[in-house]
């Protein structure tokens, strides 16, 4: 019980949050949110099933624009589109969890990379469908009814904050549930050991495919959510800068460990504005933190300090 | 009496090279068949093919009546085929328990979809596989390990986790590639009762890859020898080891026939 307990005073903490802060802070968070999404997603297919993807920004980038041309095309409202980004995004994600059945590691990390660059190609270039650079931009959420009567208004920040906080808490719910069931022990004995995970009867076709299905749904709701808070898209978004940031964030936090991506998350993303004007420097520091937890401590700080628990 | 597991005529090539070549081999239900042979003579190749980390490239396969010569690894270990590896091989980042209760998902009856949303039913079925993993554990006498990770382990505890890993999904067929490897003399003899128990108390069928010839000697019903990828003898163990050919294809001068070939 007490891991939920936690997370719901967590939550507690940020739902209230916006009382007390600026418009600009409630921002930085709503921004701090989004990241978790990706780096916890991130997690569940590098982490937790060992197969490392470098297409992040890729799926992120899929989930908003299938939420902004769902706007432009249909008009369709925020809750349709959360489930329609996970959806694209989750099937692309079976996609690219294909040529994981054959390559490992280095390989496989480089067909990521070739998957994120055509995502970004495609929709910086297909004008007439994606905008191209100039990219597709968004209404005011809608508000949310039913039966002509209005739930709750999303226009204003604040409103908008705590949908945003509402998603990433079911997000996170949903990856500690896959990450704690059996399909998350699958996943760690595929990583731990291939061969031995077949040799016990574990389907390792099933779980690579589901860890790459389960992280880019949830990048593609992350997706989503920025798609409508930013009013707006454009290729540049959803770069592979993207991916290796919530690479970093992953990495030093601790792979593997759930906790450690969402700490490493709120980390870069709330390190840059204590910064000042050092933060034009973010993804320099972000490069040499990344290069130091690799080299010092290649399981993260959680990861470290459980093995010093655990001794 | 009738065969649990039946190779015919198997065959594998590496390259030029034929690691296995026209190799005939079978288990009957409830015996101790054992495989020997000299270094590089094709017995790891052989047990991989029967398990199916290797695609035999001719030759058929038949487990328990079932054609099972394409099939994937995963696959076979749900028809009920078990082994243990001779490099040993555990699940690292996981505890001895998860180690064991991992090789019984595949039995389990609730889906995972169950398992994701904690339904009662897969939390049951879970709390069933641990506290089967926790008898077989102390049937080892190795229950103060259960939460321990593997790497807490002695090699010869190690071994013995993967033999109850083994037995955890209750399989008709076990396969152990050189279980003795690296024990101790006592631990052998320990290994041999155990062995033998296996196949008497859970009525596993067991084929045995193996160097040390006490091992063999004591155990099996039925030899097989290797040399060169070819069956070269097959017999009753105390017969096969002074049959001339399998005693020069160990000390004899077959080195010195491969040297000139």
């Amino acid at each position: 019980m007490k891991p939920y307990l936690i997370g719901l005073a967590v939550a507690l903490v940020l739902a209230v949050a916006p009382f007390v802060l600026g418009g600009y802070e409630t921002n930085v968070l709503m921004m701090m949110l989004f990241f978790v999404i990706l780096a916890v997603g991130l997690d569940l297919v590098a982490g937790y099933c060992g197969q490392f993807s470098f297409a992040t920004g890729a799926f992120y980038g899929l989930g908003a624009y299938t939420a902004a041309i769902m706007s432009r095309d249909l008009g369709s409202p925020i809750w349709l589109n959360l489930p329609a980004g996970a959806v694209v995004a989750g099937l692309f994600g079976l996609l690219l969890g294909i040529p994981a059945l054959r390559l490992k590691g280095h390989f496989l990390a480089i067909v990521t990379i070739a998957f994120q660059t055509i995502v970004y190609l495609v929709i910086s270039q297909w004008t007439s469908f994606t905008g191209g650079q100039v990219g597709v931009s968004l209404p005011n959420p809608a508000p949310l009814t039913a039966f002509g009567v209005t739930l709750v208004q999303l226009g204003s920040l604040r409103s908008y904050y705590w949908l945003t906080l509402a998603v990433a808490v079911i997000c996170l719910l949903l990856a500690w549930r896959l990450a704690h069931s059996r399909l998350g022990s699958e996943w760690i004995a595929i990583r731990d050991d291939e061969t031995l995970a077949a040799a016990v009867g574990i389907d390792t076709t099933r779980g690579k495919l589901t860890a790459f299905i389960a992280s880019a749904a949830l990048a593609g709701v992350a997706g989503v959510l920025t798609a409508h808070a930013m009013r707006g898209v454009t290729p540049d978004d959803f770069t592979i800068w993207i991916s290796a940031t919530v690479v970093a964030m992953m990495v030093l936090g601790g792979r593997g460990t759930f906790i450690g991506p969402i700490l490493g998350a709120v980390f870069l993303v709330l390190m840059p504005e204590v910064l000042g004007r050092l933060a034009e420097y973010k993804m320099l520091i972000y490069g040499s933190l990344l290069v130091l937890a690799i080299t010092l401590m290649p399981e993260g700080v959680i990861g470290r300090l459980r093995r010093r628990a655990a001794r | 009496m009738s065969k649990i597991i039946e190779a015919k005529g198997i065959t594998k090539r590496f390259g030029g090279v034929v690691a296995v070549n026209a190799v005939d081999l079978s288990v009957e239900k409830g015996q101790i068949v054992g495989l020997i042979g000299p270094n590089g003579s094709g017995k790891s190749t052989m047990v991989n093919l029967v398990t199916g980390e290797l695609l035999a490239d001719e030759g058929g396969l038949l487990f328990n009546g079932h054609d099972i010569s394409r099939m994937p690894l995963y696959k076979r270990a749900r028809l009920g085929m078990a082994r243990s590896f001779q490099m040993l091989r555990l699940f690292h980042s996981l505890s001895v328990e998860e180690n064991l209760v991992l090789a019984s998902h595949m039995r389990m009856t609730t889906s995972v979809v169950d398992s994701l949303f904690g339904r009662a039913a897969a939390r049951e079925e879970t709390e069933r596989a641990r506290a089967k993993a926790r008898e077989l554990l102390a049937w080892f006498d190795l229950q103060e390990f259960a939460e321990r990770p593997v790497t807490a382990m002695s090699i010869g505890q190690q071994r013995m986790v993967e033999i109850a890993r083994g037995l955890m999904s209750e399989p008709t067929l076990l396969v152990l590639d050189e279980p003795a490897a690296g024990l101790s003399p006592p631990n052998v003899d320990k290994l041999i009762v155990l062995i033998r128990r296996l196949r008497d108390e859970f009525g596993i069928s067991i084929l045995l890859v193996e160097h040390v010839m006490r091992v063999v000697r004591d155990l099996c019903d039925r030899v097989v020898v290797l040399d060169s990828g070819q069956k070269i003898a097959e017999g009753v163990p105390d017969v096969v080891v002074k049959d001339p050919v399998v005693v020069e294809a160990y000390i004899g001068s077959g080195w010195k026939r491969r040297a000139q070939a």
